[in-house]
């Protein structure tokens, strides 16, 4: 045992450090093709108060550390170390609800709470809370909200924050503040909920937006203990419709326009590639929901919540209709013959039992960026002949296009199933693929992996004022270190 | 002072001949009398400090020239655009001023519903072009006539619209810098060269240091260009209006009404605004002619809707029996506007707000439905081109109180206890406008998605009149005094105080340190001096970004037992 | 009656809000970013300092002894065109500022104290030794446009009209065909036309208009002595300038005579039946309002009053003061004209109005500061260009001097006409 683990023990107590090869095999990644590296220990801790102990400690001894908030299976690359001998910061074990108010829809919440447990909580209080595609039950909501998921009805996210608001955060250096409202008033939540102050407003405090230094940070600045978040009162009905069409021209168009008028809730278009691997429970069924499906679909909820839900969801359902047969389209309520498939409760529930990724025998590459919702075609395109070329059958990649992420972005991904057989095939074509994608536009704004360096490089300024932040925050640069590529390549010591 | 002839030279072939000046008139018009356009800002019988120069740069490529020459030579600078408030002017001797009145450029890209928008094109010209597509933008509260990005980039940015269309603090997409060093930051996609369609990342958003609850208001820098995110406009492709100046009225179809909603209690009040929000059920919303006194409203707005009436009229139509009922009707009011983006939409949103109004015993007041007052007040929410009523009594008003606090229950709650203590001082002074007190106004929509409210309590008084001015100062003292009791925070009529002397002239660090350092979360500031220290290492701005040197942290009362910086 | 000084506009001064409305047309009625100003000096030389705000502000030092009067600043106060745009955009919110009134008071007083623009002193000695305004003309040509035409000599004679062309019609060589055919057009409409003949000068609103109080004032008396003497019930005149000068700032100075523009009196014909529009213009057009006849051309209505103050600070004046903020312009008439004439289609610009763009003519700076005075033509005419129309229409022959001025400087050329023009082509 080493000082590291003893200090670490020290703080967290026994039971809450781990580094046998049993514990620590599930954090050494190997996501969308990185290197693997082999973390120290991992350390549960229990409190604000313990993170920062932890903190300061790793910053005086040069201790790299890694948060992690969600249960496994990871599949983010940026829950896995990039550099050995770090330290695991597992923050799955601090699952409180702290508090739900249900008149001003928000709730706080530790980093270990999960969709699946807080969707419950709030549906007992009539609320729910936006999710991204069809989440895992263990996955942190708070993990789910630094990551940037885009999440399924984004007409209700106001900005790219959304609906993540304040937070408790120590940072890099060891001092642990609260951010946004909640970081103007006395640093104790009890006292500032006692004044009827619910953490509403997530920016700031004052000039400089610490939360933003945090979202889609992949752990480079800080640990979250706990955070605010913004939630929707749960729809009194709540239906799903699916508009198909062979084209996804005409889908994007169709979304734009709905979107233009602010209409629908889940609005999302999929391909039936990624629709059936999701959909489905295994290899069989996918193919069977498969067979059924267009090639592509746009999925289209529809709900009606506090006020006159039975006439929101006929006007909603008319008009989006209407829509449609202006582009030559037919909006339908899901189709009863997909047999088996609970298109709603799939993909916007936390999945209870075997999250779908964990449903076959394959493995996933994933490729993912930003753009707008009229180039999206361009890449698919793309992507269709960089397969082709690379001898990847077409039929198989998954695309999912969610047409408005975090303002007027538009998140498009690609899911590339592949086996052991075919891995060297795939990693060509994911390197392949990114690379050119990012020559042709497409903006890494979450860059995990071998994005960092690619979208980096295209912005140079960027990479040296990141740097510059970074270290403010951190500056001996233990957090997650190596991660982003160049923006904190100075780490590895 | 003026510039030594090498540097104004240096700086006459950056932005040309014409576009510098140095003439004494020239920079005496570029004070700020804090009197007259306080926002926020005493009132004070005071001017800022004279600039050495005022330039007018014409290009990114200008600014940054200019900002390096800055550094070069030691000089401070600070850029304003339409020159609304004391944030837009320097605070030093050894400073110019930027006027950014050549870039106004306005492209929309509606296929992706934004438009990239230089420094001084106004929200009223924003949303002119942006209706064309289809489109409209948020107009912030300070009107029509005043800058979107410097509202977005440099202030808060709620306004009327906010609850539909989302705050400036939502709608900031891609922006471009030049950053107090002189160096360029692209934030988001636009970096890259991918699109100003994102305004954050890659990674964390460099956004964070040059925008947070607020902007910095001129001093991390210059922004020069910068997206928004726009908003459905379901009306004709430009903003119809008819009728003789000053009471223009909308022209607009059946998909679009206005409603002055009316309650019973507060309490009431905010309940109905909780549902209004949460059902997504408004264009508009606003607590609009209250600004004018609760006991003037209704006959403000008979005389503002009729081009024959003035001011003069006021006391004639406060005796009218059926303005007096009307006035009474919508003591706890707000202003809404619903926009039916198809006819169906429109039957929804009208059913809604009858539920809504049926649910809280509220009301429609009656005054307010008659078309010409209807479609003048119409007119007034969607284009924000009437913000200069704010002085219409007077010549000058500050806003105060600002019981915002991120909840609309909570600042309702407090709404006759503030408007009793300004009604206190209407009747014991003379020093503003007697308005029947409560004179409390703003919109529903300070956080997007959250449910806050951006309020305040207008005092009028006139900036002729010394007495007034000082009167109105030693007013707020006792505001200021009554919001720290209920631990509200500073009043808001003080607010640029804590960065700007009375005299017009910046704070010092000294006096920051003595003031932030006993903050509850210190931490904030002492990092905002990082952050100022790494991007703007020369100190070449104002002071409106607070700053706590680290070393007072570490000595400060608040921070012994915390972490530290140094 | 008491002349202003600009220590009378202290309380104004201090009162603007510097909210810059004065910058821009009336927000509500903005249609594109492009043509959005309204304020030609503002917007030509930049400067905040030109708007009405900065001149407010300006004016304030100078009340104060805290500024004096550099070349610069002179420059500054004269390079405003009196249009009174700012004015209108003003008083869409503001009922105790009067921002026209106190930028020509700037320029009275900057002219005090002895600083003016040489060509303006030019302008100034042709008045006195010429009775016209336009250098290089002479008082002996005054009334050669009028041989032949049978007008009544108002000297003599008496007549029911006195027709008052101005010192543009009626010196200009180029507007002659056009005001020969007009009093024809008179005539014919069986009115009863005379003139001032040889006696008749200039109306001094351009004097006016540059801040020359003293020497608007005396050419005004000396007018308002010959014009009360003929008798006539009606003055009409083809000039914005003129109309604006007798019905507003003649009649403050006790001029009781009916005026109208010709476009009023022939309005007035077509409503009476009296005149109808029988061959066909065909084309497209846009109306270009002139300041003084549009915003500024309201009535004048005598008050006489002082501030006072109810609700402890709340300004209003007693008794109730007239408020000229563009409401009561005469823009109607124009267009009821173009409607009557078949074949016409009108299409408006963006600024018209109360809140139409200047030509560049006002203030005078079309002598004064002419380069000025051509880049705010070529703004109206690239105005007129936007809405694809065939011709760019006007009722002032100012305003048609500076705008076929301008109107070829892009290479793309439009034929301007004074309204009369088409008039005479229609009957």
């Amino acid at each position: 045992m080493n000082n590291t683990i003893e200090k670490l023990i020290k703080i967290a107590g026994e039971g809450a450090v781990q580094f046998s090869e049993d514990a620590i095999l599930p954090h050494i990644g190997n996501r969308n093709f990185e290197t693997p590296m082999r973390p120290m220990a991992i350390v549960r801790p229990q409190s604000g108060e313990q993170v920062e102990a932890i903190v300061n400690y790793a910053k005086e001894n040069g201790v790299p550390l890694v948060p992690v908030s969600s249960g496994g299976p990871h599949y983010s690359s940026s829950s896995a170390p990039s550099v050995p001998g770090a330290v695991i910061v597992d923050l799955s074990g601090m699952k409180k609800i702290i508090s739900i108010n249900r008149r001003f829809c928000m709730a706080v919440i530790e980093p270990g709470v999960t969709y699946g447990q807080l969707q419950k909580a709030l549906a007992d209080e009539g609320l729910t809370i936006s999710v991204p595609l069809a989440p895992k039950i263990n996955k942190s909501v708070i993990a789910s909200l630094l990551e940037v998921q885009p999440r399924l009805n984004s007409v209700y996210q106001w900005n790219y924050i959304d609906p993540l608001r304040c937070m408790e955060v120590t940072w890099g250096d060891g001092n642990r503040m609260y951010t946004g409202e909640a970081g103007g008033g006395v640093r104790d939540l009890n006292k500032q909920q006692a004044q009827g102050k619910w953490q509403i407003n997530g920016a700031g405090p004052m000039m400089l937006d610490f939360c933003r230094l945090l979202t889609g940070s992949q752990g480079t600045m800080g640990i979250v203990t706990w955070a605010s978040v913004k939630c929707e009162q749960l729809p009194q009905i709540h239906n799903i419709h699916t508009v198909e069409s062979p084209s996804i021209k005409k889908l994007c168009d169709f979304t734009f326009e709905v979107l233009r008028w602010r209409f629908s809730d889940e609005l999302m278009i999929m391909n039936a590639a990624y629709l059936s691997t999701v959909l489905a429970e295994d290899v069989i069924s996918k193919e069977k929901i498969r067979k059924q499906l267009n090639d592509w679909q746009a999925i289209v909820g529809i709900a009606g919540k506090e006020m006159l839900p039975e006439l929101r969801v006929k006007q909603l359902e008319s008009d989006i209709s209407d829509i449609a047969k202006k582009l030559g389209l037919n909006l339908s309520p899901q189709r009863k013959e997909i047999e088996g498939a609970d298109v709603l409760g799939r993909i916007t529930s936390a999945c209870v039992g075997t999250h779908w990724r964990e449903s076959y025998s394959e493995e996933f590459a994933q490729i993912f960026f930003v753009t707008t919702i009229s180039k999206t075609e361009f890449f698919v395109n793309a992507m269709n002949e960089l397969a082709k070329n690379a001898g990847y059958p077409v039929k198989e990649i998954g695309v999912y296009i969610q047409p408005q992420h975090a303002g007027t972005s538009c998140h498009c991904e690609f899911l590339l199933p592949y086996h052991a057989d075919n891995l060297a095939q795939v990693r060509e074509l994911f390197f392949k693929a990114s690379a050119i994608f990012s020559e042709m536009g497409a903006y890494f704004a979450r860059p995990y992996g071998i994005w960092a360096k690619l979208q980096f490089e295209k912005d140079p300024l960027a990479a040296k004022h990141l740097k510059t932040v970074k270290k403010i925050f951190d500056p001996k640069m233990i957090m997650n270190p190596r991660k982003l590529s160049t923006a904190t390549v100075e780490v590895a010591k | 002072m003026a510039l030594v002839r090498e540097i104004y030279k240096e700086f006459e072939e950056i932005v040309g001949i014409g576009n510098i000046s140095e003439e004494p008139v020239v920079l005496e018009t570029y004070r700020c009398v804090a009197a007259q356009s306080s926002a926020h800002y005493g009132p004070y019988d005071q001017r800022t400090p004279t600039p050495q120069a005022v330039l007018l740069p014409g290009s990114t490529e200008e600014v940054q020239k200019i900002v390096l020459l800055c550094n070069k030579h030691g000089i401070h600078f600070k850029a304003s655009t339409t020159f609304w408030s004391a944030q837009g002017y320097i605070g030093s001797d050894n400073a110019i001023q930027l006027d950014m009145r050549r870039m106004n450029k306005i492209e929309v890209d509606a296929k992706n519903q934004l438009a990239i928008i230089e420094p001084y094109a106004i929200a009223a010209a924003i949303q002119a072009e942006t209706m064309k597509h289809g489109m409209t933008c948020n107009i912030q509260g300070a009107g029509g006539s005043t800058s979107t990005l410097a509202s977005t980039a440099g202030w808060q940015g709620p306004g009327p619209s906010s609850i539909f269309t989302g705050t400036n603090y939502d709608n900031m997409l891609s922006a471009e810098w030049v950053l107090p060093n002189g160096e360029i930051l692209r934030t988001g996609s636009a970096g890259s060269g991918d699109g100003w369609f994102c305004g954050e990342g890659p990674g964390p958003s460099l956004r964070a240091i040059v925008r947070g609850v607020a902007g910095t208001a001129g001093d991390m820098g210059v922004c020069t260009k910068l997206a928004i995110k726009l908003s459905p406009w379901p009306g004709p492709t430009y903003l119809p209006s008819t009728g003789a100046p000053p009471s223009y009225k909308a022209d607009l179809y059946e998909n679009f009404k206005y409603y002055t909603l009316c309650f019973p209690t507060w309490e009431a009040w905010a309940e109905a605004v909780r549902m209004i929000h949460e059902n997504r059920i408004i264009y508009i919303g606003h607590r609009q002619f209250n600004m004018f006194g609760c006991d003037m409203k209704g006959a403000m707005v008979n005389i503002l809707s009729d081009p024959n009436k003035q001011l003069c009229d006021l006391p004639d139509l406060l005796e009218d029996e059926e303005i007096k009922k009307q006035t009474e009707s919508m003591r706890i009011d707000v202003q809404v506007v619903i926009a039916g983006m198809t006819m169906l939409d429109m039957d929804y949103k009208e059913k809604a707000l009858d539920e809504v109004l049926r649910m809280v015993g509220g009301w429609k007041n009656e005054m307010m439905l008659k078309p010409d007052i209807a479609n003048w007040a119409l007119l007034y929410l969607i284009r924000m081109g009437r913000k200069n009523l704010n002085y219409v009594y007077c010549g000058a008003y500050e806003g105060h109180f600002g019981l915002s606090r991120g909840n609309y229950f909570y600042s309702a709650s407090l709404v006759e206890e503030a408007s009793a203590i300004k009604r206190e001082w209407e009747i014991k002074h003379n020093h503003m406008a007697a308005v029947g007190g409560n004179s409390s106004m703003g919109g529903l929509g300070g956080v997007g998605g959250g449910g806050g409210v951006s309020w305040e309590f207008f005092a009028h008084f006139d900036a002729h009149d010394k007495e007034s001015i000082k009167g109105v100062c030693e007013y707020f003292n006792k505001t200021n005094q009554w919001m720290a009791q209920k631990g509200l925070g500073g009043c808001m009529g003080k607010l640029n105080e804590s960065s700007r002397r009375p005299d017009g002239y910046n704070r010092s660090q000294e006096e920051f340190n003595k003031t932030f350092a006993s903050t509850p979360q210190p931490e904030v500031f002492v990092y905002q001096w990082m952050v100022k220290d790494a991007f703007n290492p020369k100190k070449l701005s104002g002071s409106y970004y607070k700053t706590l040197d680290p070393k007072a942290f570490v000595e400060g009362s608040g921070a012994a037992s915390r972490g530290v910086f140094i | 009656m008491k002349e202003k000084t600009l220590a009378d506009y202290k309380a104004m001064q201090e009162r603007c809000c510097n909210c810059s409305y004065c910058k821009w047309i009336p927000l509500d009625k903005i249609k594109s970013n492009r043509f959005a100003y309204n304020c030609p000096a503002n917007a030509y030389f930049k400067f905040n300092t030109y708007s009405a705000r900065g001149r407010f502000q300006a004016g304030l030092a100078v009340a104060n002894e805290e500024l004096d009067y550099t070349e610069g600043m002179t420059q500054m106060v004269h390079s405003c065109l009196s249009c009174g745009a700012c004015d209108v955009a003003c008083k869409i919110s503001r009922y105790n500022l009067e921002p026209l009134e106190h930028n020509i008071a700037l320029k009275a007083d900057v002219i005090e104290k002895g600083h003016t623009i040489l060509a303006q002193k030019v302008m100034l000695n042709t008045l006195a030794t010429e009775g016209t305004l336009i250098p290089n003309m002479k008082k002996a040509d005054r009334a050669v446009w009028s041989e032949g035409l049978g007008f009544k000599d108002l000297a003599k004679e008496k007549a029911e009209v006195l027709f008052f062309p101005g010192c543009k019609y009626g010196y200009d060589k180029t507007l002659k065909e056009t005001l020969r055919t007009t009093v024809s057009l008179l005539l014919n409409m069986e009115a009863d036309l005379g003139v001032l003949g040889e006696s008749e000068m200039c109306c001094g609103g351009r004097a006016w208009q540059m801040g020359f109080e003293k020497e608007f004032s005396k050419t005004a008396d000396i007018n308002i002595s010959k014009i009360q003497k003929t008798g006539a019930k009606i003055i009409v005149t083809p000039c914005a300038d003129c109309y604006h000068a007798l019905k507003r700032l003649y009649a403050e100075r006790g001029l009781t005579m009916e005026v109208l523009h010709v476009v009023e009196y022939i309005d007035r014909k077509v409503k009476e039946g009296r005149v109808t529009f029988t061959k066909p213009v065909n084309m497209t057009v846009t109306y270009h309002d002139p300041c003084h006849l549009g915003r500024q051309g309201a009535p004048f209505v005598p008050w006489n009053g002082t501030e006072k103050k109810i609700f402890n600070q709340i300004h209003t004046w007693e008794p109730r003061r007239p408020r000229n903020n563009g409401a009561n312009g005469i823009y109607d008439a124009p267009r009821n004209i173009l409607e009557a004439i078949p074949g016409i289609r009108l299409v408006e610009m963006e600024r018209i109005r109360e809140y139409s763009w200047c030509c560049g003519a006002g203030g005078g700076c079309g002598q004064s500061m002419p380069a000025y005075a051509e880049w705010v033509a070529g703004d109206r005419v690239a105005e007129a260009k936007s809405t694809a129309t065939d011709a760019l229409v006007t009722a002032c022959p100012w305003c048609n001097g500076m705008l076929s001025k301008a109107v070829g400087k892009d290479g793309e050329t439009m034929p301007v006409y004074d309204l009369l023009e088409l008039v005479a082509r229609a009957l």
